[in-house]
C-alpha cells in the first residue's frame, strides 16, 4: 500500500492550519469577553469620575495585546482619564495623538480628541511649556472647521498678544461665515480681547443693514470726571453686554423703572435714543447706539 | 548802581542822541547835579568812543567773509584736526556725516519730532480710557469681557442641558422593539452638542460652576457612547443606558442645575 505525498502533506497542512486557528479563536473570544467586561467597568467609573481606578482597567485592555475590538475606545478613554488626573497632561495627549492615528477611530471621537489636545496644550502653555502652543497653532488650519475655530479661540486667551493675535484671521473667518450666533459672540469676544481693530473692520465689511452698528454704554460714578465703565461694542452683542452690567448698575436701573428688555427694544427702534438715568446714589448711567 | 531816578537805557539812549527833546533835557539837568551818574555816563562814553576807533576795521573784515562758505569751512577744519591717522570708523563717519553744519536743522528738526511723539505716546497712553471717546473704536475692559462671558457661560449651559435632556428623552423614550429605527437627527444633535460643550468646559471651571460642569460631563460622557453606535442602536446597548441614566437620577440633576443657573449663576 504506498501512501502518495502529494495528497497527504496537503491534508496536514490543513489539519494543522484548522487546529491553531480553532486554538487562537478559542484564546480569542475569553480575551474579548475579558475586555468587554474590562471596558464596561472601566466606563461606569468614568461616569463617576473615578479616573484612576478606570485608568487600570483601560491599560489592561491596551496591555492583553489582543488588539481587539475594545482597544481603540480603551485608548481614546485612557486619554479622558489621564486629562482629568493632575500632572499627566502630557501622557494624555500622547493617547489621544495615538487614538487619532488608529484605522478604526471614530469621527466624533476624534473630534473630542482633537479638541482635548488644545485644551491639555493651553494647559501645558500655561505650566511654562512654551513648546506646547505648537499643538494648538497647528490646528489653526485643521480641515474640520469645529477644530479650527476651537483652536482659534483657546489661542486667544493667551496673555501673550503677539501669540494671541495669530488667531485673528480664523475669529474674522467664524464672524464672517457662521450664523450660529454662539459661536460668532464667542468670535466677537475673542477679538474684541485680542484686535479690536480686527472686529470693526469685520464689522464694517458686513452689507449695511438696518440694525444699529454699534452700543456704547457710559457709567459715571458721583464726583468721578472720567466714566468708570466706558464700552463700545458691536449691536449684536447688545443684549449679552446689558445682561452683563454691574448687579448694582442693573439695579439702579430697575430701580428707576428701566428694565433692560425694553432698553434694548427701545434703542433697536429709535437711533436716535440715548438712555440717561441719574441713580439714587449720584451715579450717571448713559445707553445709546450709533 | 546809584539810587537816581534816571535809568541807564536814558543814558546810552542820551549818549547816542536818540532821546526826545523834553527828555534829553531832563536827563541833562540831571547829569550837571549828580556826580555819580555824571562818572557813570563818562564811563560808558569812554566804552563808544572804544568801539567807534575799531568800527571801520570790524566793517573791513566782516566784508571780508564768505558767509555762505564759513559753517562747511568750519566744520572741515575741526573734523580735520579730531581726525584720527588712518581710516576713519563706519560710526564716526556716519556722525561726521550728521553733524555736518547743514544738516544741523535737519538733526534739530528729527530730535523735535522724537520729543512731541514721546510726548504724544505717553499722553495717549498715560489715560487709555480716553481712547474710546476719541474715535468708533470698539472696546471693553478685560473685567467686562469676563463678565459678558460669565453670562454667556450661563446661557449656553442651560441651552446645553434643555437640549441635552431634549436628546436623551428621545433616545431613551423609544419603547422596546422600536430601538432598532432610531433617528438620524437626535445622534446629529448629539453630536453637535458635543462640538459645543468644549467651549464650556473652560467657563465652568473658571467661573467655578462645578454641580452645572458635573452633570454635563455626564451628559458628554452619554453622547460620547451613543455617537460611536453607527446605524441602530442595539437594545442591549439602550437598556444599559436607560439604566445608568435612571439610577443616577440624571434628568432630575439636569432640572435642578438648569433652574439654578437660570435663577442667577
Amino acid at each position: 500500500m504506498g501512501f502518495n505525498m502529494r495528497k497527504i502533506i496537503p491534508a496536514i497542512c490543513l489539519v494543522l492550519v484548522l487546529g491553531l486557528g480553532s486554538a487562537a479563536t478559542g484564546q480569542a473570544l475569553p480575551q474579548a469577553s475579558t475586555d468587554e467586561k474590562l471596558f464596561q467597568e472601566a466606563k461606569l467609573l468614568i461616569f463617576d469620575k473615578k479616573w484612576e481606578a478606570a485608568l487600570d482597567k483601560l491599560q489592561d485592555i491596551v496591555d492583553s495585546g489582543a488588539r481587539g475590538p475594545y482597544y481603540s475606545q480603551a485608548i481614546f478613554y485612557k486619554g479622558e482619564c489621564l486629562s482629568s488626573i493632575k500632572g499627566r497632561e502630557k501622557d494624555a495627549l500622547l493617547a489621544y495623538k495615538e487614538y487619532i492615528q488608529l484605522r478604526d477611530a471614530n469621527p466624533s471621537l476624534i473630534e473630542k480628541s482633537e479638541g482635548s489636545i488644545i485644551d491639555l496644550a493651553s494647559t501645558l502653555y500655561n505650566k511654562g511649556d512654551r513648546s506646547a502652543l505648537k499643538e494648538i497653532e497647528g490646528r489653526l488650519d485643521h480641515p474640520n472647521r469645529a477644530v479650527r475655530y476651537y483652536a482659534a479661540y483657546k489661542l486667544s486667551l493667551v496673555p501673550d498678544k503677539t501669540i494671541a493675535s495669530k488667531s485673528v484671521i480664523v475669529l474674522e473667518q467664524i464672524i464672517r461665515t457662521e450664523k450660529d450666533p454662539e459661536l460668532t459672540d464667542r468670535a466677537r469676544i475673542a477679538l474684541l480681547r485680542v484686535s479690536p481693530e480686527s472686529l470693526k473692520s469685520v464689522e464694517d465689511r458686513k452689507p449695511s443693514s438696518d440694525s444699529p452698528r454699534m452700543l456704547k454704554i457710559r457709567i459715571w460714578k458721583k464726583g468721578m470726571k472720567s466714566p468708570e465703565v466706558s464700552i463700545n461694542i458691536p449691536w449684536a452683542l447688545a443684549d449679552l453686554a446689558l445682561n452683563a452690567m454691574d448687579e448694582e448698575d442693573k439695579a439702579a436701573m430697575r430701580k428707576k423703572g428701566y428694565d433692560l428688555n425694553k432698553i434694548m427694544n427701545d434703542l433697536a427702534k429709535s437711533k436716535e435714543k440715548l438712555f440717561r438715568i441719574e441713580a439714587d446714589d449720584g451715579s450717571i448711567i448713559e445707553i445709546w447706539i450709533e | 548802581m546809584n539810587a537816581c531816578p534816571i535809568k541807564r537805557a536814558d543814558w546810552l539812549a542820551y549818549l547816542s542822541g536818540d532821546l526826545e527833546e523834553g527828555r534829553r533835557t531832563t536827563v541833562a539837568e540831571h547829569l550837571k547835579e549828580c556826580p555819580d551818574c555824571r562818572r557813570e555816563v563818562e564811563e560808558i562814553r569812554r566804552v563808544f568812543e572804544g568801539a567807534d576807533a575799531v568800527k571801520g576795521e570790524i566793517q573791513e573784515v566782516l566784508h571780508s567773509v564768505d558767509w555762505e562758505a564759513l559753517p562747511s569751512r568750519v566744520a572741515d577744519y575741526v573734523f580735520a584736526k579730531a581726525k584720527k591717522p588712518g581710516r576713519a570708523s563706519l560710526i564716526e563717519r556716519i556722525r561726521m556725516g550728521l553733524l555736518q553744519p547743514r544738516l544741523r536743522p535737519v538733526l534739530a528738526g528729527l530730535v523735535l519730532g522724537l520729543l512731541l511723539g514721546a510726548v504724544g505716546m505717553y499722553l495717549a497712553l498715560r489715560n487709555p480710557s480716553l481712547a474710546p471717546d476719541q474715535g468708533k473704536n470698539y472696546y471693553a475692559s478685560q473685567e467686562f469681557l469676563d463678565r459678558a462671558e460669565l453670562e454667556m457661560a450661563r446661557r449656553e449651559t442651560v441651552d446645553y442641558l434643555e437640549r441635552s435632556q431634549y436628546v436623551l428623552l428621545d433616545f431613551l423614550g423609544t419603547p422596546s422593539g422600536q430601538a432598532a429605527a432610531r433617528p438620524g437627527l437626535s445622534m446629529a444633535q448629539a453630536r453637535e452638542l458635543l462640538s459645543k460643550k468644549k467651549y464650556l468646559n473652560r467657563e465652568l471651571e473658571k467661573f467655578q460652576m462645578a454641580k452645572a460642569k458635573a452633570i454635563c460631563d455626564q451628559i458628554e460622557m452619554l453622547f460620547l457612547e451613543l455617537a460611536q453606535i453607527s446605524g441602530d442602536l442595539p437594545e442591549a446597548e439602550l437598556a444599559k443606558i436607560r439604566d445608568l441614566v435612571e439610577e443616577r437620577q440624571l434628568f432630575l440633576k439636569i432640572n435642578l442645575v438648569r433652574k439654578e443657573l437660570q435663577n442667577g449663576v
